[in-house]
C-alpha cells in the first residue's frame, strides 16, 4: 500500500448534516471512519458578513465558496438552452460549501414531516407524469430517529403544538421568543380559526450541550452564528465523532469514483485531495473501506453515482432502473408582503421566523399536499429594497428612500415550502462537455417540477395572502409562479427510497439496492420532500442508517 | 480606473439623483460611487466596459435633448431622462446588446446594493442608511463562535 492508500471501516463522503451525523454514530460504535468534505473547515471568521455575498442573497459570489470556477455545473432552462453557472448563481442550486454543509448558515426551521407526507400517492393518487409515490417507510419507522435528532442536535420548539405528528418526548429546549409581527399574525389566525403556533428551530434558546444561547442578532440565515448556537452536524455529531479518535476528516477532498468489483460490493473510493492540508497541490489518492456512505446532497450524490461506472454498472452504480438523478426536487416558495399600518416600535429580533400555521399541509380541497406557512426571518434591509417594496413603487429617487425609510418596519411576508409534485424528467445527469477542475464531468440540471405542483403553490400563495389580510395587512401583494426546475438548498429525491429495486436506487433504510454496503444518507433518498423545511427528515433518515449500520457491522 | 473623468462625472450625477440627499444621506454622501467602482475594477470587471458606454451614452442623450451632458442638467431635466431611459424611450440610439432600460436599471440595483448593504461594501459610510431605516445587525462585539 503507498502512502496515498489507506483502509477504514467506513468512508463517508460529504461532511454536511448526514454525513456528520452517520460519521458521529459510527465513530462511537468504534468503527474507523474517514469521512471526505469537498469544502474547507470553515471557522466563524472564514464566513463573512458580506451583505452581498452570502446564502440569502449571492450577487457577486457567497460566503463559503473558494474555488468558485473550478467547479461549475450546467443548467438547461425550460426551453432548451444549456449555459455553464458557478456556485453564486440561483441556477447553480448550491448549498454551502464547508464542513457542516448548509446548517453552516440555515434558517433551522427542524419540521418533522407529516404522516401523510411519507403516502402521497396512496393519499392523492399519482397524477399523469409525475412520479408521485409513497415512501417505503412511514413516519412511525422515523420518530424514534426525529427524537434523537431533536435532542442530540438540538431542537427548540413549542411543546404543545406540532400534534400533526405524534412525539413521545418533548424538545429539549424552550421555544424562540415571540416577534412583533408574530403578534399580528397569532391575531389574524385566531380570526380564521387557522392553528398558529412557534416553529420549530434547531437553535440554542439558552445553553446546551456545551454551547451559549442565541443572543438574537438581526443578521443570522445565510450567516455564520456569532454565537454558535445555531445547531447542525458541525457542532454536534462531527465533533463527537473526532473526540473518538477514529474519525478522519480530510477536508478540500473531491471524490471521483466509488471503486466497486464484480459482485457490486463497494470497496473504496478515489478522490483528489491536497497533498498537505493548505497546499494548493493536489494528489489523486485511493481509500478502502467495507462500508461507504455517500451524502453529498442531492446534486452531488448523483453526479457520484453517475461517476462510478463499472463493466457491471455501465449506467453507474444504483441505476438498474434507471432512477439515478431522475425526480430532483426542492421546494417551491410562494412568497406573500404586505405593509402593517404602523411600524413597530420594537424591531423584530433574530432569527425572526415565530408563527407557523400546519393549517394547509393536507387536506385542501383538489389540491395535492400543500405546505406549512411561517413568517421569515429578519430582513436585510437589501433583500427588503430587492423583493418586499410594494411593486408600484418607483425603484429610485426621493420616493423611493422615503418609502425604504418608512416601509422598512411596517413589513411583514410570510413564505411556506410547498410539497412538489416530482417529475422524472426533473434530473441531474453528467454534462457530455464541461469538466470540473479534475476533469470529471459536471453535473447538468435540466427539466421542471411537475406542473401539479404550481397549483399547489398557487393554493398556498391564496392562502397567503388571507393571512396577512386578516392579520391587519393594509396592501397585500405577491407574484405569480411559472414551471421552472427546483432544487436549490432543499434539494431532494435523486435516488429515492423503494422496497422494489424497479421503483428506486435505495432500499427502506437508503442502502443501494444492488451493493448491499454502498449506503446514502442525503435528500437524494426522500421520495417526496414533506411540505415543511427538510433538514430533520435528512437527520432522522442519516440517524436510522447509521444506527442499521452499526448494528449490523 | 475603469472609467475616464467624464464617464465618472456622469455616473455621480447619475447616483444623485438615483438615492438624494434629503435630510438623510444620499448615495454621494454615503460613497455608493467608490462602492461601484470598486465592483468594476474587480467583480464586475467584465460589466465594465459596457457601463462605462452606458455612461457615455446618457451624454450622448442628454446633449441630444438638450444641448448639454447629464451632470450640468437640472434636476427636473435629470429626473425626466432617467424616467425616460427606464422605458426605454431614447433620442439617440443605444447599443442592442445592452438597452437603455437595461443600463439604467443595472445602475438603479448597484446604487441600492452599495448603499443599503453592510458598510464593509464601502457604499453605506458608517451605516447611514441603516440608521435611516432603522435596522442594526446587532452582532456581539466579541463574537464568542470558533
Amino acid at each position: 500500500m503507498s502512502a496515498a492508500d489507506s483502509t477504514y471501516d467506513v468512508i463517508i463522503v460529504g461532511a454536511g448534516l448526514g454525513g456528520g451525523i452517520a460519521a458521529g454514530v459510527l465513530a462511537e460504535s468504534g468503527q474507523r471512519v474517514l469521512l471526505l468534505e469537498r469544502g474547507r473547515d470553515l471557522r466563524y471568521r472564514d464566513i463573512p458578513g458580506d451583505h452581498l455575498r452570502h446564502h440569502r442573497l449571492s450577487i457577486y459570489g457567497d460566503n463559503t465558496t473558494h474555488e468558485p470556477a473550478g467547479h461549475p455545473r450546467v443548467f438547461v432552462d425550460p426551453q432548451g438552452h444549456s449555459r455553464t453557472v458557478y456556485p453564486h448563481e440561483a441556477d447553480y442550486h448550491n448549498n454551502a460549501l464547508t464542513v457542516g454543509g448548509g446548517a453552516r448558515i440555515w434558517g433551522m426551521q427542524a419540521w418533522r414531516f407529516h404522516p401523510d407526507d411519507f403516502r402521497m400517492a396512496s393519499r392523492y393518487g399519482t397524477p399523469a407524469g409525475s412520479s408521485l409515490a409513497d415512501w417505503p417507510i412511514a413516519y412511525a419507522d422515523l420518530a424514534p430517529f426525529y427524537e434523537r435528532a431533536e435532542h442530540e442536535v438540538g431542537v427548540a420548539g413549542d411543546p404543545s403544538a406540532t400534534d400533526y405528528a405524534p412525539r413521545e418526548r418533548a424538545f429539549p429546549l424552550p421555544p424562540v421568543p415571540a416577534t412583533p409581527t408574530g403578534a399580528w399574525l397569532a391575531r389574524g389566525a385566531a380570526t380564521l380559526g387557522w392553528n398558529a403556533f412557534t416553529p420549530p428551530l434547531a437553535v440554542n434558546t439558552k445553553p446546551y450541550l456545551g454551547r451559549a444561547a442565541c443572543v438574537q442578532c438581526r443578521q443570522c440565515i445565510g450567516f455564520a452564528c456569532p454565537t454558535d448556537a445555531r445547531n447542525g452536524s458541525h457542532n454536534t455529531l462531527l465533533p463527537r465523532a473526532l473526540a473518538t479518535g477514529r474519525c478522519t476528516l480530510i477536508t478540500r477532498a473531491h471524490v471521483a469514483r466509488v471503486l466497486t468489483d464484480a459482485s457490486g460490493r463497494a470497496h473504496g473510493v478515489e478522490y483528489f485531495a491536497p497533498t498537505t492540508p493548505d497546499s494548493a497541490q493536489t494528489e489523486r489518492r485511493t481509500a478502502h473501506a467495507s462500508t461507504i456512505i455517500l451524502a453529498g446532497g442531492a446534486i452531488e450524490t448523483a453526479r457520484l453515482l453517475l461517476l462510478s461506472t463499472s463493466p457491471q454498472h455501465p449506467r453507474g452504480l444504483g441505476n438498474h432502473s434507471d432512477h439515478v438523478g431522475r425526480h430532483l426536487q426542492g421546494h417551491y416558495y410562494p412568497i406573500v408582503s404586505g405593509l402593517l399600518p404602523v411600524g413597530f416600535e420594537n424591531p423584530n429580533l433574530g432569527p425572526g421566523v415565530s408563527i407557523a400555521t400546519t393549517q394547509f399541509n393536507h387536506g385542501n380541497p383538489g389540491i395535492i399536499g400543500g405546505a406549512m406557512l411561517a413568517n421569515d426571518f429578519v430582513k436585510l434591509p437589501i433583500i427588503f429594497w430587492r423583493s418586499h417594496l410594494p411593486p408600484e413603487l418607483p425603484r429610485w429617487g426621493l420616493a423611493n428612500k422615503k418609502a425604504m425609510r418608512e416601509l422598512y418596519l411596517r413589513g411583514i411576508d410570510l413564505r411556506g415550502p410547498v410539497q412538489e409534485i416530482p417529475s422524472p424528467d426533473s434530473r441531474v445527469t453528467l454534462d457530455p462537455h464541461v469538466r470540473d477542475h479534475f476533469g470529471l464531468p459536471v453535473a447538468r440540471l435540466s427539466g421542471t417540477t411537475h406542473p401539479e405542483t404550481l397549483r399547489t403553490a398557487e393554493f398556498i400563495r391564496a392562502r397567503a395572502e388571507d393571512w396577512l389580510r386578516a392579520a391587519g395587512a393594509e396592501r397585500v401583494w405577491s407574484s405569480p409562479m411559472d414551471l421552472r426546475l427546483s432544487a436549490s438548498q432543499h434539494q431532494a429525491g435523486t435516488a429515492r427510497l423503494a422496497a422494489d429495486p424497479r421503483d428506486g436506487v435505495t432500499d427502506p433504510f437508503g442502502r443501494v439496492h444492488g451493493h448491499d454496503n454502498l449506503w446514502i444518507t442525503d435528500g437524494s433518498l426522500h421520495v417526496t420532500n414533506g411540505g415543511f423545511n427538510p433538514a430533520l427528515t435528512i437527520m432522522a433518515l442519516a440517524f436510522r442508517a447509521a444506527a442499521k449500520i452499526a448494528a449490523t457491522r | 480606473m475603469p472609467l475616464t473623468p467624464t464617464q465618472l462625472e456622469a455616473l455621480r450625477a447619475l447616483l444623485d439623483r438615483l438615492i438624494p440627499n434629503d435630510e438623510f444621506p444620499g448615495a454621494l454622501a454615503a460613497g455608493t460611487d467608490k462602492f461601484i467602482l470598486q465592483l468594476l475594477t474587480h467583480a464586475c470587471a467584465a460589466e465594465a466596459p459596457f457601463l462605462a458606454q452606458g455612461l457615455t451614452q446618457l451624454d450622448t442623450e442628454a446633449i441630444a435633448r438638450h444641448g448639454q451632458t447629464f451632470a450640468t442638467l437640472p434636476i427636473t431635466a435629470q429626473d425626466a431622462l432617467i424616467f425616460a431611459l427606464e422605458h426605454n424611450r431614447t433620442a439617440t440610439p443605444w447599443p442592442a446588446a445592452f438597452p437603455a432600460a437595461a443600463f439604467i436599471n443595472r445602475l438603479i440595483d448597484l446604487a441600492a446594493e452599495g448603499f443599503y448593504a453592510d458598510p464593509a461594501n464601502g457604499g453605506n459610510r458608517d451605516g447611514a442608511s441603516w440608521r435611516m431605516i432603522g435596522y442594526d445587525p446587532l452582532l456581539p462585539a466579541r463574537p464568542s463562535a470558533p
